[in-house]
């Protein structure tokens, strides 16, 4: 097994449960996982199988009930909320299935808007913004407010939001299900082009065998638990 | 820095998106603003008005006078000269002179005044006719004859109840009787100048102003005063200007031949009026802000309750609970200091514009309207002080804050994984 601090993601025997009225619902029953830094996973299985919830955890949005989990190196069991929220902001970038995007910002404000959180100088933002958003066919579009763009645009500019602030990771839940099939080869296409232009990892959940099939690995999940684990050659 | 910058831009912009409910919380806000500037200024106009007809028939905004005097008006109780320098010296300093309007020294003793009708005790106040002139207000007040000049050396000015007591008419003698510097029965003649009528019975009935030269010579006094009464532009700067007197005569107050008063010891009842009143104005403004605050935590709260999403993806982007509360906070401030600042603005200038001359109450008032022995004037000029424009800046960003705060710690508390759920 490798040291846990050199990949982007690890977890030890994550376990979520929810507890509904007498029922007990185990939504991540005992995970053992480790991610590589670069690496492009896809999470699959059926609706239910705890896929979004597995993401929540790695991301910091949710606590596990047992086990642990490492981002970047770092425990994250053993942080308070705001040191989460801190880590969010610099090792996680986050793509959700849509309303991503804050409406009263233009594309260009959403874009740069963890940077701000960060820290990070104008020009700079603005040249990491302007480069993915050429990259990623959203020229021209950095003064429009999300109302004005469509589905798979607004997809295009919360990936760049999520990519911009060079995270050590993107979890991308579902982050094509609500777009046509050329909008999601599109999507999919310069998030693969990212990974390994860039280098950096992405997780996704999901249900979209397009997403699937550009993975080099796959993770079925059923009732929770990691059934397979395959990387494609 | 920047963030916060940002957070900024996020509250305008979205209370711009709400733009119809923001601007009916904000119209809320601007009535009520300009309603607390609009009485507040007539309160102040009102209380003014009080402490200035007060003060004027009595002993001013500040009196300066021996300890003693106040109990006993006897000849004994006078100011020594070096505390009355002292004072003087006070009053030409600049600073405290653009404060002060009038200041006169005065020399008041209790004696009789007696005519070949008959005799009465009578309330004997020797004064400088012209600095008395522009301090009281008995000097308006004449009907028949005039009041005292400069030149006049045997004049007596006296009330309406007292000259038809003993019979006296316009030139008529009267003799003053009072105890002298050395203890002595001393009389004095004089003759009537004019009479007034100030529809204070007390004062119609005893009180006579006297040239304080004439005084002097006749009671073996000299230059010597009992007290002076000063009087201020705005009785807000009483207790500044108490404060310098007490410093500046230290010495004879330690030694018990000086004490400084400011109106509000001098005159408890007008004091305590004007608390009263003042408090009952302060729960109307509670309770017309504790309405407008619910306005606001209405406003902000539905715009939390419509953006659960919003704040999930601005936590999971890194804002940590208390950074999306600020937001929201951001979001109850600026609404509330925006329209404060305009509703102030707004309510003190129309006030000014219809009603800077004065609002008259006098039909509301009938003819005359006294107050413990004070008759008040029932033209209202608003007053407009700069403390009053802080103080009601400061309640209403108190009352938006606290309006803010439930919305706030909602949005801070929102369950991200559940906001995050697409089909909700
Ligand atoms: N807050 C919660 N309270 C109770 N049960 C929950 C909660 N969140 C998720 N669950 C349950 O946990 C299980 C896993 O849910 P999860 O959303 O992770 O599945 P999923 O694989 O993402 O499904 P889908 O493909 O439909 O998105 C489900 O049975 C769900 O009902
Ligand atoms: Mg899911």
């Amino acid at each position: 097994m490798t040291d846990p601090t050199t990949s982007a993601v690890r977890t030890e025997h994550v376990w979520k449960t929810f507890h509904q009225e007498a029922e007990e619902i185990h939504a991540v029953r005992d995970v053992t996982i480790e991610i590589a830094r670069g690496e492009f996973t896809a999470l699959a299985g059926p609706s239910g199988s705890g896929k979004t919830t597995l993401l929540n955890v790695i991301g910091g949005l949710t606590r596990p009930s047992r086990g642990q989990v490492w981002v970047a190196g770092r425990n994250l069991t053993e942080m308070s909320n705001p040191e989460l929220a801190r880590l969010r902001l610099g090792q996680v970038g986050f793509v959700f299935q849509a309303y991503n995007l804050l409406p009263v910002l233009t594309a260009m404000e959403n874009a740069e808007f963890p940077m701000l959180l960060q820290g990070i100088d104008p020009d700079e933002r603005a040249a990491r913004v302007g480069e993915l958003f050429k990259r990623i066919g959203l020229d021209g579009m950095e003064g429009r407010r999300p109302r004005k763009l469509s589905g798979g645009q607004q997809q295009r500019v919360a990936v760049v939001r999520s990519v911009a602030s060079k995270p050590a990771l993107v979890l991308a839940d579902e982050p094509t299900a609500n777009l046509d099939s050329a909008a999601s080869d599109a999507l999919l296409d310069v998030m693969r082009e990212l990974n390994e232009d860039l280098g950096i990892t992405f997780v996704f959940a999901t249900h979209d065998t397009r997403v699937m099939e550009r993975c080099r690995r796959l993770v079925r999940m059923v009732d929770g638990a990691i059934e397979s684990d395959k990387v494609r050659s | 820095m920047e963030h916060l910058g940002v957070l900024v831009t996020l509250a305008f912009r979205n209370l711009r998106r709400q733009l119809r409910r923001t601007i009916l919380t904000a119209s809320a806000m601007v009535i009520g603003g300009g309603t607390l500037m609009f009485s507040l200024s007539l309160g102040d106009g009102t209380h003014e008005e009080w402490i200035d007809s007060g003060v004027r028939m009595g002993s001013g905004h500040v009196a300066i006078e021996h300890p003693r005097f106040r109990s006993g008006r006897k000849l004994e109780d006078r100011l020594p000269a070096a505390a009355r320098d002292a004072v003087e010296a006070v009053l030409r300093s600049p600073a405290v002179a653009a404060q002060v309007t009038t200041a006169s020294a005065k020399l008041t003793v209790t004696g009789m005044a007696s005519s070949a009708a008959g005799a009465r005790p009578a309330r004997i106040m020797a004064v400088d006719p012209v600095a008395e002139a522009a301090f009281g207000t008995i000097d308006d007040q004449t009907v028949e004859g005039r009041y005292l000049e400069p030149d006049d050396r045997l004049a007596a000015y006296v009330g309406v109840t007292l000259a038809e007591a003993l019979g006296l008419r316009l030139d008529s003698r009267l003799v003053l009787t009072a105890q002298d510097a050395q203890k002595e029965i001393a009389g004095q003649l004089v003759r009537v100048v004019g009479i007034y009528r100030s529809g204070v019975p007390e004062i119609d009935q005893s009180l006579i102003h006297m040239p304080l030269a004439t005084a002097g010579e006749w009671l073996g006094s000299g230059e010597d005063v009992t007290n002076i009464g000063v009087l201020v532009a705005d009785s807000a700067a009483v207790s500044g200007l108490v404060r310098t007197l007490r410093a500046e005569l230290r010495d004879p107050i330690a030694e018990g031949e000086a004490a400084v008063i400011g109106w509000r010891e001098a005159m408890p009842e007008l004091a305590a009026a004007v608390a009263i009143d003042d408090f009952g104005n302060y729960l109307v403004y509670g309770i017309l802000f504790v309405i407008i605050g619910f306005g606001i935590v209405n406003t902000v709260l539905m715009s939390v309750m419509h953006r659960h999403r919003e704040f999930g993806v601005l936590q999971a982007l890194g804002l940590t609970p208390g950074q999306t509360g600020a937001v929201v906070l951001f979001e109850g401030l600026s609404l509330t200091a925006v329209s404060a600042v305009i509703g102030i603005a707004l309510g003190a200038f129309l006030t000014w514009y219809f009603f800077g001359d004065g609002l008259d109450f006098s039909g509301m008032m009938g003819e005359e309207m006294t107050f413990s022995g004070v008759v008040i004037d029932p033209v209202i000029i608003p007053l407009f002080r700069p403390s009053r424009f802080a103080q009601s800046i400061t309640f209403i960003l108190f009352i938006g804050t606290v309006a803010s705060i439930y919305p706030a710690i909602r949005a801070a508390r929102i369950d991200v994984t559940e906001s995050m759920k697409f089909d909700r």
